[in-house]
């Protein structure tokens, strides 16, 4: 059974210039047990599908229209009362700074514990208990001491794994994840990244990653959802978009990595431009204004979504229609992107 | 470092940079940050020199007393063999000019109350370069060299995104038409699609106008693409330098070894394949930085050797200079 469908969700920010439309119809699924990473600039709507799945959008901010599924209930008729019941216990959620999402006046234990006995019938003790058990799980040094500690004596990597700990202290069955690492250092990232890919082992837990280093993705997840201007430009399996991308806009994101294994020095593809305004957002394909390979009819009208013949990848693109003409650099480049070899 | 060449533009001889801070209330007590400990390199011209490490590894306050930002606390400066190290605020001025600096956050530093005209123009007013039309004229010129045009001149940051924010900021610099640029982490606010059109300026003015830069960054490779040499810090020391193929090839010291394999590599097959060096724990702090080898409390092969003497730069060939006890074994 599926754990989490997200059926055509549109989330707008109500803002005093007029209508932000953030998410514009976005629908994917995660499995059970399953890592998924969503991939995005800034701005192409990552975070606020997190945000609307946990209904934590903040006043402008309000989801429009589409359906939440969890567990099969739809979440996004749930009161909050309800909402709260499933926040932290059934869905967890940690964010990019460890810092600013800490109580930085209670110490970690605490911390811990407080969203234990929120949803778990236990005594403040067994609580604490468990908050040990949780430390140790997580890898923090000396646990016992540590425990009494307040955020500002743990390091940005200690102060992240406490975050893990909080999450999956409730043993959730969702974990998201909104940029886990980007705030530390790669050797820091490295030890953070190998706790998740674990946990999520050992708990079974299903892990939504949202990132926009594609290298992390490729570490940590199965399956891969492209987001840009507030729309899902291609998703299917890590093979899949890594090495058969169909959409310009990923290709153009694998192209512009500089590779580290290559001997010679290469020159960097861009993508050219910025992306769209999203309070006027484009009718047609919103990464029209940067494609290489634009169509006068992607400018008119949005394309659908057109599956390989795999049939777990899908990507929104006017090129993939079987009467669109056949673009020989497109061609060339759909088969050639072999970042790391 | 041994290279005693005389090409060298850049020099850096055992430069050391500590802060001091009075912690005491009544009576005086210090404590004494050591930022940067006998840090010794050399850029040629017209090459790049990259910089990578861990935060608090001390790369940027290499570039900023290199730039003279911070006074450095003992140590060699060498500019075209000028020690400017101990020059006062008079004497630096004509190698300000020659010196420039790209920051990290292009929202942080362009003042928000100045037009992208005025903020090009102060560098050439303050080094009485061009008035009146000439002035204007040269603003438009570097506006257009960087891929920004004159109806952009009026306009004020906040009108531009990170990625055109960060291109005003390259303006400014090049105002002074300089020969060296220390790019402190200049593309690290930036989306991955936007890095890619930086860095290609960057390379195309290094072309160009024959730029010598510092490259700091924690990016390891897009490090890696744009620079010949990168020399890699550890808790304000440096522990290896070469060039930029060498060093991801045939790493030496455990560090980089370590540090080179958590680059999350964007190729599922690769990143499936290869072997992780997850280092244990987190950097020691700079106050109180362990004795002798300063990475032997996270390193996997650290000897007693490593706690009581501080290993030493040692050229191994082709200018590869690596500083750790396993190479005597």
């Amino acid at each position: 059974m599926k754990l989490l469908e997200v059926k055509d969700l549109r989330t707008s920010f109500f803002t005093h210039v007029g209508e932000v439309k953030a998410i514009r119809g976005v629908s994917f699924d995660v499995e059970k047990g399953e890592s998924i990473g969503i991939v995005g600039e800034s701005g192409s709507g990552k975070s606020v599908t997190s945000l609307s799945i946990m209904q934590l959008l903040l006043h402008p901010g309000r989801v429009v229209g589409g359906d939440i599924y969890f567990n099969g209930e739809n979440i996004l008729k749930k009161s909050n009362k309800e909402m709260m019941a499933i926040r932290g216990n059934e869905i967890a959620m940690i964010f990019q700074d460890p810092m600013t999402s800490l109580n930085p006046v209670y110490t970690i234990g605490d911390q811990i514990a407080e969203a234990i006995m929120k949803h778990q019938k236990l005594s403040k003790h067994e609580a604490k208990e468990k908050a040990l058990e949780m430390l140790k799980m997580v890898n923090i040094p000396d646990p016992e001491k540590r425990i009494k500690n307040y955020p500002h004596e743990f390091s940005g990597g200690m102060r992240q794994r406490a975050m893990i700990a909080i999450a999956l202290s409730c043993e959730p069955d969702l974990l998201i994840a909104d940029e886990p690492t980007t705030a530390l250092d790669v050797t820091i990232q490295a030890q953070i990244l190998d706790l998740i890919k674990n946990l999520n082992k050992r708990l079974n837990t299903s892990t939504m990653l949202i990132t926009h280093d594609l290298g992390v993705v490729a570490d940590v997840c199965s399956r891969v959802v492209v987001m840009y201007g507030g729309l899902i430009m291609e998703k299917g399996t890590i093979d899949d978009i890594y090495y058969e991308p169909m959409h310009p806009y990923t290709m153009g994101l694998l192209k512009s990595i500089p590779k580290v294994s290559s001997g010679e020095k290469q020159r960097l593809i861009p993508i050219p431009g910025t992306p769209p305004d999203l309070l006027n957002p484009p009718t047609g394909c919103p990464f029209y204004a940067r494609c290489n390979y634009a169509m006068r009819i992607c400018n008119q009208q949005q394309p659908p979504y057109f599956k390989s013949e795999n049939g777990h990848h899908e990507s929104m693109c006017w090129l993939l229609h079987p009467e669109a003409p056949k673009v020989e650099s497109y061609e060339l480049l759909k088969g050639g992107v072999r970042i790391g070899k | 470092m041994v290279n005693n060449n005389s090409e060298n533009f850049i020099e850096v001889k055992n430069l050391t940079k500590h802060f001091v801070k009075n912690k005491g209330f009544i009576s005086k007590r210090l404590e004494v940050t050591k930022a940067l400990n006998d840090v010794s390199f050399y850029i040629k011209k017209g090459e790049t020199l990259g910089l990578v490490g861990e935060s608090g590894c001390g790369k940027t306050t290499t570039g900023r007393t290199i730039i003279r930002l911070y006074n450095p606390t003992s140590g060699q400066i060498l500019y075209n063999g000028v020690d400017i190290a101990k020059f006062n605020r008079e004497e630096m001025m004509p190698y300000r000019k020659k010196m420039q600096m790209i920051f990290q956050d292009p929202y942080a530093s362009l003042d928000a109350r100045m037009t992208v005209s005025d903020i090009i123009g102060e560098p050439i007013d303050i080094h009485n370069l061009a008035t009146g039309k000439e002035r204007e004229e040269r603003i438009f010129e570097l506006l257009d060299t960087v891929g920004l045009n004159k109806d952009h001149a009026s306009r004020y940051p906040h009108e531009f995104s990170g990625g055109q924010r960060q291109r005003i900021g390259i303006a400014r610099a090049l105002a002074v038409d300089p020969e060296f640029i220390i790019c402190d982490e200049p593309i690290s606010a930036l989306d991955v699609s936007i890095q890619a059109q930086v860095v290609n300026m960057l390379e195309d003015l290094q072309k160009e106008r024959n730029l010598t830069y510092l490259f700091i960054a924690h990016d390891l490779s897009m490090v890696k693409h744009i620079s010949d040499r990168v020399g890699v810090m550890y808790l304000g020391n440096l522990v290896e330098i070469t060039t930029s193929a060498e060093l991801y090839k045939n790493p030496v010291h455990p560090y980089t070894q370590a540090l080179l394999s958590s680059i999350p590599i964007p190729d599922p097959d690769v990143a499936k394949s290869s072997k992780r060096i997850v280092l244990e724990g987190d950097v020691p702090s700079p106050v109180n930085p362990p004795s002798g080898c300063k990475f032997r409390t996270r390193c996997r092969y650290a000897m007693d050797i490593c706690k009581e003497v501080d290993p030493v730069f040692k050229n191994i060939g082709s200018e590869h200079y690596v500083a750790c006890h396993l190479l005597d074994k």
